[in-house]
Parts: structure tokens; C-alpha cells; sequence
């Protein structure tokens, strides 16, 4: 027997599900398809389609009806759909009304115009030009955490909208381990003697690789009717609908870094696809938060993409493809070329080690902002003396460091964390994925990704909202968020007499 | 007295309009994306985005606040030549449509919209009518709920007509239609024994897709504001000012893509030259569906079939492919992309048969509506009135009752549009003759600028200030008139 008021409440969440997916498609379509002298009007359809999705949604309606539900919620299985969708739309329903529309409107515009401001400001090195837009961020931020109860960090808010019920200073407890663990170990690897990664530059045709990537992405499981890929400057992965996965990449003409980019962006697509149908027009219906979300484009980029055994069976594929490139190389080689490990200036560019620590960096200095122990007219020099002391680097200007990422800009504080704990995340759920599957080397080696990805579905991609994010890690997992199976892994794979 | 643009009831009703228009802008993406880019298992979850929106954006439209700010925007009275007139006047004439059709009833309609298009797609791949079926009856189904929401007319259809193109009367397209289907079966009669032969490809894609790029270049297209893609069935979209959308279906088998690009353009031309201060509001469109046909005809056939373009585009084409055309010279070809052939496309067919197919059409929409014909025996009652019309076998209902998509969608209504935009089409074309002298002339140059000048300032910049007899009336002094249109058939192919 379906209760009426479930069934309206489900009628008015579809609404603003489908109004959000209809915002989603402007927007893919803005990056991917739509010619220039359409900004204009874009700007004014993104902005009313998004405004009524927000609006559809904290109407008194949905409140009385969450309250009317209470009683529901609480005599139902705690795992019941009816149960997780009232616990859940709750929970988004009290974030959102606690911000006015009026401030809400005011973040958007503002990160607009620094966005805008940051692609210039980036070209020119001139972080000068970008300064006002991120004090002007950080206030609002700082107006948006006080619609809040008062936390024991400030941090704490804006983490929440990324990574879910997530505290500052579990963050802060993993990464310290972290840090502890991978600043040695890059020492370590750096004394053992550099890795030939030459070959890895050069021409590479991009129609080459545009049929490798889809060789690949055909074995992970792609098909032409629930996916499609294109091509951007900067990739992403977005779903405007249930079944139509849409990625992106941006095949670079002097290297093989966008195949990997392209894994990555399968992962997080894998995921969305995979959530239970069931869910569909419900805001249960996608990834739980960013870190898991994370975890998952790691696990296809690095634990798979970056394997031996994956490599076992494409590598001939490659050499075939870049004869000229890869005609000498032999597997080991191109192996350790793209796990080569070295300390760089560029976040996106970086190794599975030496990322974490771009991560840490931009955390603590984002801390620092909002607590007002930085001020943004430091931040070129703070940033420039952490990256001395967490990887070595010299920053020879602000485009190559403080002002590489668009994510400040664009108001995205609290954000850079759930890249790294993604990364954390990944292992844990792959070392239960070995555990239940046995040896994945020997299927990976044949080509077949298939056991790995059902599993995957089977026990995360299909939970969706349903649970928190650490309710999830800890039902997929068997335990609490942990740095050490990541750095075990990373030692076994990586320290010097591993490799 | 007057309304001024300060008028605080136009100003909140401007608002609710561009909400409206900003929803049908995603709306239009929406449709684009799903025919052009969407991977097909995002059929069901598309039909019901779409639905959503478009069921918000009625639901907005015909809100009681719109019904307030336009009873006392005519209280106040306005001058009915002003924008600020014509403006007011659509929104009534869309209000009072729209508010009669229950938002149930809208959100339906899209969502079965949405499937019947995947269905028909699907139909149409394995020539199956059966499985396309229910997807017919219940469009039919829901257009006469629709026709029941209106005060009763002299004919239901009238109802439908009235939406794409308003004014317009059974009575008057039968009259109209009743002129040509004589006229045009003698045509097709005295070009029947006609050995006008086929010029053999193939044509490389790439290089059709160089040729299509060097015309719409000639005629005004730049990649700042337009694209063009490849889609199974052609269309052109504007989902914003400023992003004009192309498409085409390009086979190298024939050239075909060339003529659907060049009649794409003249859709995507008349939308993108309206006044851009209309933009986000109802002003900012084309006036009516037979006024845009005759400007994508004018395009594709009175200049791209046109001696003069060919003067100029012929040496070009047979660059891009010397093996096909090496030894075919201009006089020939032009012959043969101009024949009277007839066929099993309503697409592919010339100009003169074209207007059969869209009798038939018109006549079997009615017929349907009524229920004098049965969804089920719809493919038997095609092929008859192919091979009476037309004197065509009909070998599978691919070819056939499927070839269209215009009724999966709910489009009934529509199709005497596209004969009307060809009978209008000439009507302007004379204008625009005693106004510019020799266009074949500038057509054999290359230039192309002074038409489209001259098209954009009579008809496109007006978007839809003037309701299609009136703008037609402007530019050429009468009514729809079937006269010069067949006076320039009889002319071509005497």
C-alpha cells in the first residue's frame, strides 16, 4: 500500500529533479555544443531554470509534507525506500531553507564574474586581478556559514556541501597521516634515481586516441546507447537524464595524459549509471558525495588504469597504435613511465602520490583564508612556501601556482578535500572488491572489467542517497574512512623496492 | 492613450514572459539534444524532463497573474500599431489558447510526444506500422481532447490549423489546395515520360559537407552564432538569440544534403535577423509556420535551384568532386536536381510533386481525426492514395506511412503548412524581384546579400509583431494566392 502523501511528495521532487536535469543539460550543452553568440541568452535560461528548481523545492508544500512524514519515517526500516527518501529530502530540504534566495543569487553572480576574471588573471600570471573577486567569495561564504548553527569550525559548513556530515578535523586527522607517510616516501623515491618518461611526450595523433579510448572504454563497459563522449578543454562527466551518461575529454595532442582523464571520467559516469532505477526523479538518485564519487574515477584512472595488468592486455593495442611513439618501449617501461612519481608544479598533472599533497596544501590554505590567518593578498607567498615544503618546488609564477585552479574563483571552498579522500576511499572498497572477486589481475589481463564493475554496482553504485556518505563507506567497507590500505597501496606499488 | 514602455504593468508582464521564454529555450535544447546528440536509452527519462518543463512554463503562462496584467494592460488601452500593441496582442491570443488546455493535458501531450518519436523511430527502422500503432491512436486520442478544450468551429480541424497558422481556415486551404491539385497532377502527367537521368555518385560526405559550408557561407552563416550537424531527420532550432542550430542528413548516394542545408538556412535566417530587442518575448520568433516554410523554400528552391546560383556554384561543386561530375556540364545538372520525378519521399520530391504528397497528407489527417479512417488500416489507405496521386507502388511502410515523423510528435495541422510556404514563397518573390532588379544576376556573382537585406527588412526583423495575413498583406498586397505560384511552375516546367 503506497501512502498518498509519499506519492505527492515524490510528484513534487520529480519536478524539481527533472528542472535540475533540464539546468544540467544547459549546461552540458553550453560547454560542449552551443556557439559563442548564444551566451548571452544561455546565461538568462540557466539562471531561470535553476532559480525554479530551487524555488519548486523549499516551497511550504514540502515542508508540511516532510512533517506529515515523520511519523512514517520513523515506524519504517531504516533502509526502506520511504524511509531514506523523507530522511534525505529532509536534510536538503532544512540546507537549502536556511539560505535566502537573496544570497544564494548573490554567490551565483559573483562566482560568475570571477570565473570570468580568473581565465584572464591565469593568462596573465596577474593574481592582483583576481584578488577582489576571492575577498568578495570569501565574504559571502562567510555570510552563508552564519544561516547555520554555529559549528565547531567555520570549515565545517563548507565542507558539509561537498562531503556530506563530514567534520574539518577528521579531514584534517587523515591528511596528517597522509602527509606523514607520503612526504618520506616521495624522498625515498627521489633518491632511488629518475624514470624514463620521454616517450610519453610527443606526437600523438588525436584521432589515434580518440579509437584507443574507446577501445577501452567499450571493455569497461560502454555502449553507444546509454553513453557518448566529446571533447573539451577541460573534462568532465555529466548526466542530464537516467541512462544517458555523457562524458568528457580533451585528447592533447602531445601526450597520452587525456586517456587517462578519459578513465577517470568513466568512473565517475560508471557510477551515476549504476545507481538503482528504482531511485529515478528522486533526489536519492546519484552519487552520495564527492569523495565517494571521487573514489570511484580514482579506481577506473589509478587502480585500474594505471595496473600492470591492465596494461598486460592494452599496451600491445597502444604500441600498435603509436608505433613510431611506443615501437621500442616495452611493457615495464611504459609501465613505470605513467606511475612515474616526481614532485611538479600542476595539480591535474600530478602522480597518485604526489597529488595528495597539491590536496593538503590547497586545504590548509583555504582554512587559512576563512579563518583569516591568510590574507588573500598573502596567498600567492603562503602557497609558494607550502609547495617548497610539501613537494620541493620552486613556483616560478602565480599561473603555475595559486591561480592553476578555477575553483576559488568559483566560490568552491571546501570543495579540494573530497579529491584526496577519494583517493583514501578507493582502496578500502577495492581491497573488499579483492577479497569477493579473488585475483582481478588475471580478469584484467584477459580484458574483462565486467566482475569488477557488477561488484562495484552491486555494493555502492546502487545505493545512491540512500545513506550518508560514511554510512555507505562503512556498509561497503565494513569499517570507517581509513588512510592506511591507501598507503599501503601506494608503497607497495610505488617505493623503490616495489617497483 | 498609450501604453509607454514605463507602463509597471508591461514591465511585470515582460518578466513573466521572459520566464516563459527562458523555459522554452531550455525547452527547444532539450527537443535539439534528443535528436541530435542524446544517446537513445535517455528516450524515457527525456520525455519526462521535457514534460516537466514544459507543463512549469504553461502553468506559469496562463497563471491568473498573466490574465490580471493583460485586463488592465487593455484598460488602458494601446495603440495597436505600436510593438507595445502587438505585443500585448499575442500574449492574449497564446493566453486564451493556452489557458483553455489543462496543464494534465500539456504534460501528457509532450510525454507522449517523447515515446511516440522513439517509437516511430524504431517503427520506421524495422518498417513495422504495428508497433507504432497505439503510439498513433493515442496522439490522435489526445488531439481531440485538445480540439474539445476550443468552442466549437465549422471544422475541428480549424482548431489545429489556427495554432501554426492563425487565421487560416479548413475551408481556405480546401480552396487553395482544390486550385492546385489539378494543375499539379497535369504537370506531373505532361513530365511523366521525361528521361531526365540521374546524376550518379558518389558524393563523398566530407566534400558535401565543404559544399554545404561554401553556400551557407555565401548566404550569411558564421560559426560565432550558427551549427550545423548531422541528424536523421533535418530541422533547425534557435534555443536563445544568437544560437542558430542547423541540421542536416547528408547520404553519398545523392546531393540531396545541399538542398535540406539551403532550406534549413532559411528557416535559421528569419529567426536570426528578428529585431533583437523581441528577444524573450513572444514577439521573437516567426510569425506563423507557412511564413518561415516560405522562406526555407525561398532558399532552398527559388535561389538554390536557381539558374544564376548554379552560374556561380556549379564550377565549385564539380571541384569538390571531379570524379562524379567531371563530365557532367552545368545545363544538365541543373536539369537533373530540378526534375519531375515521382516518388516515395515527401522529402526528396521536386518541386511539383511535393505539394501531392502534402494534399494526401492533409487529407489523411482528417480523415484520421474523424475517424473515417482507422489508425489499422492507415498503411492500405496510404499506398492506394500514393499509386491514385502519384501513380507510386509503395514497396514497405518505411517508404511510406512512416517516412514522416510530424504525427508521432503530435503534429497534425501541420503538414499544409509546408504547400502553403511554397504558394507564398513566390508571392514575395515577385516583390522582391520589382525591388532589386536581377537577383539571377547577383546569384551568378555570388552575392546573395541584398536578397537576405531585403527579406531580413520586409518579414524577418518583424518576427511575430504582425499576425501572418497582415505581414503578408504589407509586403505584397493580398491574400494567400495559389496564382503566381503556378504561374512559375507552368513558367518552369513548361
Amino acid at each position: 500500500m503506497t501512502n498518498p502523501k509519499v506519492e505527492q511528495l515524490k510528484e513534487r521532487l520529480a519536478e524539481t529533479q527533472d528542472l535540475t536535469k533540464a539546468a544540467t543539460l544547459l549546461f552540458w550543452d553550453q560547454r560542449v555544443m552551443m556557439p559563442p553568440g548564444g551566451a548571452a541568452a544561455r546565461a538568462e535560461a540557466t539562471a531561470t531554470v535553476s532559480r525554479l528548481a530551487q524555488e519548486r523545492f523549499v516551497t511550504d508544500e514540502i515542508g508540511r509534507l516532510l512533517e506529515d512524514l515523520r511519523e512514517l519515517e520513523e515506524s519504517s526500516d531504516y533502509d526502506s525506500f520511504e524511509a531514506s527518501l523523507i530522511r534525505v529530502t529532509r536534510r536538503d530540504y532544512e540546507k537549502a531553507t536556511r539560505v535566502p534566495p537573496e544570497l544564494v543569487g548573490e554567490m551565483s553572480r559573483t562566482s560568475t564574474l570571477a570565473l570570468a576574471a580568473w581565465g584572464p588573471a591565469r593568462e596573465e600570471s596577474n593574481f592582483e586581478a583576481l584578488r577582489p573577486h576571492i575577498e568578495k567569495n570569501l565574504e559571502l561564504r562567510h555570510r552563508y556559514v552564519e544561516c547555520f548553527d554555529p559549528p565547531d569550525e567555520t570549515y565545517d559548513v563548507l565542507l558539509d556541501n561537498f562531503e556530506p556530515n563530514m567534520k574539518t578535523a577528521e579531514v584534517r586527522e587523515i591528511f596528517d597521516e597522509l602527509k606523514e607517510e607520503l612526504v618520506p616516501l616521495i624522498q625515498e623515491i627521489g633518491d632511488a634515481g629518475e624514470i624514463d618518461d620521454s616517450f610519453l611526450h610527443g606526437e600523438f595523433d588525436q584521432d589515434a586516441q580518440r579509437v584507443f579510448s574507446f577501445d577501452v572504454l567499450r571493455r569497461f563497459g560502454y555502449t553507444d546507447d546509454e553513453w557518448r563522449l566529446d571533447k573539451t578543454l577541460h573534462p568532465f562527466m555529466t548526466t542530464p537524464g537516467h541512462r544517458d551518461i555523457r562524458l568528457t575529454t580533451n585528447f592533447r595532442a602531445d601526450d597520452l595524459s587525456s586517456l587517462f582523464a578519459t578513465m577517470h571520467e568513466f568512473g565517475h559516469g560508471v557510477y551515476e549509471l549504476g545507481v538503482d532505477e528504482s531511485l529515478a526523479r528522486t533526489p536519492l538518485h546519484s552519487g552520495v558525495s564527492l569523495g565517494l564519487h571521487e573514489s570511484q574515477s580514482r579506481t577506473w584512472e589509478n587502480l585500474v588504469g594505471r595496473s600492470r595488468s591492465f596494461w598486460r592486455y592494452f599496451y600491445p593495442r597502444l604500441q600498435e597504435t603509436f608505433q613510431s611513439q611506443l615501437g621500442s618501449v616495452d611493457e615495464e617501461a611504459f609501465y613505470r613511465a605513467v606511475n612515474r612519481v616526481q614532485p611538479s608544479l600542476i595539480r591535474i598533472d600530478a602522480d597518485e602520490v604526489t597529488y595528495n599533497l597539491h590536496i593538503i596544501l590547497r586545504f590548509e590554505l583555504e582554512q587559512d583564508l576563512i579563518e583569516g590567518r591568510v590574507a588573500v593578498a598573502d596567498l600567492p607567498a603562503a602557497w609558494n612556501a607550502k609547495m617548497h615544503e610539501y613537494l620541493g618546488v620552486e613556483v616560478p609564477d602565480d599561473a603555475r601556482g595559486v591561480l592553476q585552479d578555477m575553483h576559488w574563483a568559483a566560490g568552491g571552498f571546501g570543495y579540494f578535500p573530497t579529491y584526496a579522500l577519494g583517493n583514501v576511499i578507493s582502496v578500502q572498497i577495492w581491497e573488499r572488491a579483492k577479497e569477493d572477486l579473488g585475483e582481478l589481475d588475471e580478469r584484467f589481463e584477459q580484458g574483462e572489467f565486467g566482475e569488477l564493475r557488477e561488484w562495484l554496482r552491486e555494493h555502492l553504485y546502487r545505493l545512491g542517497r540512500k545513506f550518508t556518505p560514511q554510512e555507505t563507506i562503512q556498509r561497503v567497507t565494513g569499517g570507517p574512512i581509513d588512510a592506511k590500505p591507501y598507503v599501503r597501496y601506494l608503497r607497495e606499488k610505488l617505493a623503490p623496492q616495489a617497483v | 492613450m498609450t501604453v509607454g514602455t514605463e507602463s509597471p504593468q508591461l514591465e511585470r508582464l515582460k518578466a513573466v514572459l521572459a520566464e516563459v521564454a527562458d523555459l522554452s529555450h531550455a525547452q527547444q535544447i532539450l527537443e535539439w539534444d534528443a535528436r541530435v546528440s542524446m544517446p537513445r536509452a535517455g528516450a524515457a527519462a527525456r520525455a519526462d524532463v521535457a514534460s516537466t518543463v514544459t507543463q512549469l512554463a504553461h502553468g506559469r503562462f496562463v497563471s491568473d497573474d498573466v490574465g490580471k496584467l493583460l485586463a488592465d494592460l487593455d484598460a488602458d488601452g494601446h495603440d495597436p500599431d505600436s510593438v507595445e500593441g502587438a505585443l500585448i496582442r499575442i500574449t492574449r491570443r497564446e493566453w486564451e489558447r493556452a489557458s483553455r488546455i489543462p496543464s494534465e493535458l500539456v504534460g501528457e501531450m509532450v510525454q507522449a510526444s517523447g515515446l511516440g518519436v522513439a517509437a516511430w523511430d524504431d517503427a520506421k527502422g524495422a518498417s513495422d506500422f504495428e508497433s507504432f500503432r497505439p503510439h498513433l491512436e493515442r496522439q490522435l486520442e489526445l488531439k481531440r481532447r485538445y480540439i474539445a478544450c476550443f468552442p466549437k468551429t465549422d471544422d475541428p480541424y480549424d482548431v489545429l490549423l489556427d495554432e501554426y497558422e492563425e487565421g487560416l481556415t479548413t475551408a481556405q486551404v480546401e480552396e487553395i489546395f482544390g486550385r492546385l491539385k489539378g494543375e499539379l497532377a497535369q504537370l506531373v502527367d505532361r513530365h511523366r515520360g521525361d528521361s531526365v537521368e540521374d546524376v550518379p555518385g558518389p558524393f563523398p560526405v566530407e566534400r558535401q559537407h565543404e559544399a554545404g559550408q561554401l553556400v551557407l557561407a555565401a548566404f550569411g552563416y558564421d560559426s560565432e552564432s550558427w551549427r550545423l550537424d548531422e541528424t536523421p531527420h533535418p530541422f533547425a532550432a534557435k534555443p536563445g538569440a544568437g544560437d542558430i542550430r542547423l541540421t542536416t542528413h547528408t547520404d553519398e548516394r545523392d546531393l540531396t544534403s545541399l538542398f535540406s542545408t539551403m532550406h534549413e538556412f532559411g528557416h535559421g535566417v528569419y529567426e536570426f535577423d528578428i529585431d533583437s530587442s523581441f528577444a524573450r518575448t513572444p514577439l521573437g520568433r516567426g510569425t506563423s509556420s507557412a511564413i518561415h516554410e516560405s522562406q526555407s523554400r525561398t532558399w532552398e528552391n527559388l535561389v538554390g535551384r536557381s539558374p544564376g546560383f548554379w552560374q556561380w556554384f556549379y564550377p565549385q561543386l564539380r571541384a569538390l568532386f571531379p570524379d562524379a561530375l567531371g563530365g557532367v556540364d552545368e545545363v544538365s545538372f541543373v536539369r537533373s536536381v530540378s526534375a519531375v520525378r515521382p516518388g516515395l519521399s515527401r522529402g526528396d520530391a521536386d518541386e511539383v510533386t511535393y505539394g501531392l504528397h502534402i494534399i494526401m497528407r492533409f487529407e489523411l489527417e482528417r480523415e484520421l481525426l474523424a475517424g473515417t479512417v482507422a489508425a489499422g488500416d492507415l498503411p492500405e489507405v496510404w499506398n492506394a492514395r500514393m499509386k491514385e496521386s502519384l501513380g507510386v507502388d509503395v514497396p514497405d511502410d518505411a517508404h511510406g506511412v512512416l517516412q514522416d515523423m510530424h504525427w508521432s510528435t503530435g503534429l497534425f495541422g501541420y503538414f499544409p503548412t509546408y504547400q502553403l510556404g511554397n504558394v507564398i514563397s513566390v508571392q514575395i518573390w515577385e516583390v522582391a524581384r520589382a525591388a532589386l532588379g536581377e537577383l539571377e544576376e547577383q546569384f551568378s556573382r555570388g552575392e546573395f546579400g541584398p536578397l537576405r537585406e531585403w527579406l531580413s527588412e520586409e518579414i524577418y526583423r518583424h518576427g511575430s509583431r504582425y499576425p501572418p495575413p497582415d505581414l503578408l498583406r504589407r509586403v505584397t498586397g493580398s491574400g494567400i494566392d495559389p496564382e503566381p505560384y503556378l504561374k512559375y511552375l507552368h513558367a518552369k516546367f513548361a
